[in-house]
């Protein structure tokens, strides 16, 4: 089976490789079979509805009306049964070939199972779909079809020689049947659409439709073969003459002609079996795990998150599903949109088009996202193209318009936009200070975003720091500052009604009093609890907020946790560690989001903690998180939100 | 875009396209072949009971629990169907057909489908239904069948017998 896989893999590069040469990358039509068999759907209900709303669903004008149709009208009602049916052949096709290919380059086990199995099901009712269609117009292609179906039926234990005799007896069939015949051909493309909604349910961003050149060139292509060669009828039914030799559909009827050469069982076994084969097929043979069970972790920069990469899963779709804005565009390996650095670790490299990502590069290291997926924990470098929702990321220019000590180290910075500049952001992001040299320093907006008039940053100064250090030391009102932003993925997620438990280590505060005052000016109305966790007492650098919060918001409530209280502090409240406090008061945290930020010890202990309490994955949001075992790179430190040195 | 491009374009999707449109229809199917004719056989039909109604004497029907006393006893299964079918004097279909249901009370029923050359055919089709020997409906016609033509063998015991329709 690998063989035939490998085979496979070559055969479809190779001729995707031809096709990249006329479509060029982005719009090759390869790469988006699944979204075209979507838009031949909706070309299919759209002609559909057309032809159908001229079907008289009778048995003595059912024929004469789909004549109508095609002779009369042939300029609109003919072309739109042509194409009615080509694009429904064509849809055959594309969706054979969809399964081919995500069969051959081994993309329908792990997760994927539920995009095959429910793939399958559509594939039955597609063919449901396109057989029973070809029973409408009642010639003598619709006379066979009508028969054949009862015949292979009738093997069945249940029917057993019974069902036939409606259809090939005249004074049995009546208007009925053809209501009940159309009714299906109804039927059956809702149960299609509402399938394939359920479908794609667990592609992360899954495109439905292609891109507008290929749809429009495509709609064109159908329409000029609909003129060349138009759909038609096979003569009236006629129950007393067999029906002889007929203008075939190879695509959706080649069980039927099996049917004739084999018999009844056979053709049941082949069907049967092969469908059993189908869903079976990404359990077989059982997978040799090649990840530890809870996958392996990937750290994204410059987002600075560590993400879960589920077994079988591509860098990409696990970055899209955490909502990273990695760039991408075929998903197939061959536009090159996709690629980033893999700066440490081992990853499964896929396959993919020279043209897409070479071997100069390769060596380089980097990797197609939408191909690689790891074999190790692994750290991915890319470049955003776009951030959260549309807002770019570019770099600004803004001054310091004041500051203000809040403890011993933590400063409070607020920065003006030249040229009177608004950002807008999410609540949670953060931006990168560019310093001379060439490096960057990571501080989350402490503002809220509908406050855009200035940015609120709060810096905690790292002994030795240079950035930080200069901020203490030098920094005055009016010096200039450049910073890219708004960056990153962790952010106030406002869908949702559980009740939210933040988790703020030091200066992880700052995000956290975006996040909140962004859902009070928003009236969320969500319970909120903030469980923030320092030193001692006097790390505590804004405590008199959250009191004041407390007080105005009824839905608040702040619990201070002191894990090393000094005596002069007095302190009678919470101590320890901050998520140990959340574990003694939550016994059970299934109905509950937690947003943490703070440091990667933080997140690294409470993270498995909150999960041992029902806390769902989906359900936790960290700029730190997910670091289930401990990414090994040296670049752990840049986890900690709020800063580094 | 250039020309070229263009070109390669139409290279790659005018044979997609060619082939949408040929295998929509071709090549032709022949499901009977034209100096062929088609003959089907179908029967569904409720048999006579295995064993007739028994009226009950008085000491039997002493014996049943109230409720039950049916002054008559009737087994609800019913005999296999046997139907034949001769086409030009020898035998080319043979079937016996077990009522359906659990108790075996039903209908039986027989499909059967054949092809023949076009011509005319000596058929004789025969069936029984009820307990014993020989066959209780026969039906036995020279029927003329052109190419493409159809003979529907069908049963209606109300009517008499074998239907043969074509
Ligand atoms: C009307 C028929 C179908 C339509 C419109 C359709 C559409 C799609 C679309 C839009 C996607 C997401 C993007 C992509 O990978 O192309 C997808 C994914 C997928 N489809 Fe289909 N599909 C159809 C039938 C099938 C069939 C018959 C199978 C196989 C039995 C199948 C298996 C898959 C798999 C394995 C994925 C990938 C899921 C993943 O990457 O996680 N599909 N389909
Ligand atoms: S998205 Fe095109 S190569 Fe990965």
């Amino acid at each position: 089976m690998r063989a035939i896989q490998r085979a496979g893999q070559w055969v479809f590069l190779r001729v995707e490789a031809i096709f990249n040469l006329a479509f060029g990358d982005r719009l090759n039509p390869l790469y988006y079979l699944g979204p075209i068999t979507y838009l031949l759907m909706w070309i299919v209900v759209g002609s559909g509805l057309y032809v159908y709303a001229f079907y008289k669903t009778g048995m003595a004008e059912a024929y004469a009306s789909v004549e109508y149709l095609t002779v009369q009208q042939w300029w609109l009602g003919g072309v739109m049964r042509s194409v009615h049916r080509y694009a429904s052949d064509a849809m055959a096709l594309t969706m054979v070939l969809h399964l081919a290919r995500h069969w051959m380059f081994d993309r329908y086990r792990g997760l994927r199972w539920f995009s095959w199995v429910s793939g399958v099901a559509v594939l039955w009712l597609v063919y449901v779909a396109g057989i029973n269609g070809y029973m409408l117009p009642w010639d003598k292609m619709a006379q066979f079809v009508v028969i054949a179906t009862a015949e292979w039926l009738d093997w069945l234990p249940v029917f057993n020689g019974t069902l036939v005799r409606n259809f090939i007896l005249p004074e049995n069939l009546n208007d009925r049947l053809f209501s009940l015949l159309s009714f299906i051909h109804i039927g059956v493309p809702l149960a299609v659409m509402a399938l394939l909604w359920i479908h794609t349910q667990r592609v992360p961003q899954a495109k439905t439709s292609p891109p507008a050149p290929i749809a429009i060139t495509l709609l064109a292509a159908l329409v000029v073969l609909s003129l060349i060669k138009p759909a038609l009828s096979q003569g009236e039914a006629n129950l007393s003459h067999a029906v002889t030799v007929l203008d075939f559909d190879w695509f959706y009827l080649p069980v039927y002609a099996l049917l004739y050469a084999w018999g009844a069982a056979p053709v049941w076994l082949l069907v049967a079996g092969g469908t059993v084969l189908l869903v079976a097929l990404p359990w077989l043979p059982p997978r040799r795990r090649s990840a530890p069970v809870e996958g392996f972790h990937m750290l994204v920069r410059p987002d600075n998150r560590i993400i879960g990469v589920r077994d079988g899963e591509t860098v990409l779709d696990a970055g899209l599903r955490e909502g990273i804005a990695f760039p991408f565009e075929c998903r197939n390996g061959g536009c090159g949109k996709c690629k980033a650095d893999l700066a440490y670790g081992k990853a499964g490299l896929g396959a993919y088009q020279k043209s897409a990502l070479s071997d100069e590069e390769r060596a380089a290291g980097k990797v197609l996202l939408c191909c690689a997926s790891p074999e190790s924990d692994i750290q991915i470098e890319y470049l955003p193209q776009k951030t959260l929702g549309g807002i770019p990321a570019r770099v600004w220019t803004a001054s310091v318009e004041s500051m203000e000590k809040l403890s011993s180290d933590v400063m409070r910075v607020f920065l003006k936009l030249d040229g009177g500049h608004r950002l807008a952001f999410y609540a949670g992001q953060y931006i990168n200070v560019l310093l001379d040299n060439g490096e960057k320093r990571s501080f989350s907006f402490a503002t809220a975003p509908h406050v855009n008039d200035r940015i609120e940053l709060q810096i905690r100064r790292i002994p030795g720091g240079r950035f930080t250090t200069h901020v203490f030391e030098r920094m005055k009102p009016g010096d200039p500052v450049r910073f890219e932003g708004p960056l990153g993925s962790f952010f106030l997620r406002e869908e949702g009604g559980k009740p939210i438990i933040f988790v703020a280590g030091s200066t992880g505060f700052a995000p956290v009093k975006s996040m909140v005052e962004y859902a009070f000016h928003r009236n969320m109305r969500r319970r909120m609890i903030l469980y923030w966790g320092v030193r001692s007492r006097r790390d505590l650098y804004l405590a008199d907020l959250p009191r004041q919060w407390e007080k105005e918001h009824p839905e608040f409530r702040f619990v201070p946790v002191l894990s090393d209280p000094t005596p002069e502090d007095a302190w009678t409240g919470r101590t320890g560690l901050v998520h140990e406090a959340i574990l003694a008061d939550f016994p059970d945290l299934a109905q509950y989001q937690v947003y943490a930020c703070g440091s990667v010890n933080m997140v690294e202990a409470a993270y498995p903690a909150f999960r041992t309490r029902g806390l769902s994955q989906d359900d936790c949001f960290s700029d730190a998180f997910r670091l289930a075992p401990k990414i090994r790179t040296g670049d752990t430190e840049l986890v900690k939100l709020g800063g580094r040195a | 875009m250039n020309v070229l491009r263009c070109l390669l374009q139409l290279v790659l999707y005018v044979p997609l396209m060619a082939l949408v449109g040929t295998l929509s229809s071709k090549p032709a199917f022949t499901h009977v072949p034209p100096e062929q004719a088609l003959v089907r056989l179908s029967v569904v039909h409720a048999a006579q009971r295995k064993v007739e109604c028994r009226t009950r004497t008085q000491e039997e029907l002493a014996k049943l629990s109230p409720n039950m006393r049916a002054a008559q006893d009737c087994p609800r299964e019913r005999a296999p169907l046997v139907v034949e079918l001769d086409i030009d004097g020898s035998l080319v279909y043979r079937r016996i057909a077990a009522p359906a249901g659990i108790t075996k009370d039903g209908a039986a029923s027989v499909y059967y489908r054949m092809l023949v050359p076009a011509r005319a055919h000596q058929v004789a089709a025969r069936l029984r239904d009820g307990p014993g020997e020989g066959f209780n409906f026969r039906k036995d016609a020279r029927i003329e069948l052109a190419p493409g033509g159809s003979l529907l063998i069908d049963f209606n015991a109300a009517q008499g017998g074998f239907l043969f329709r074509n």
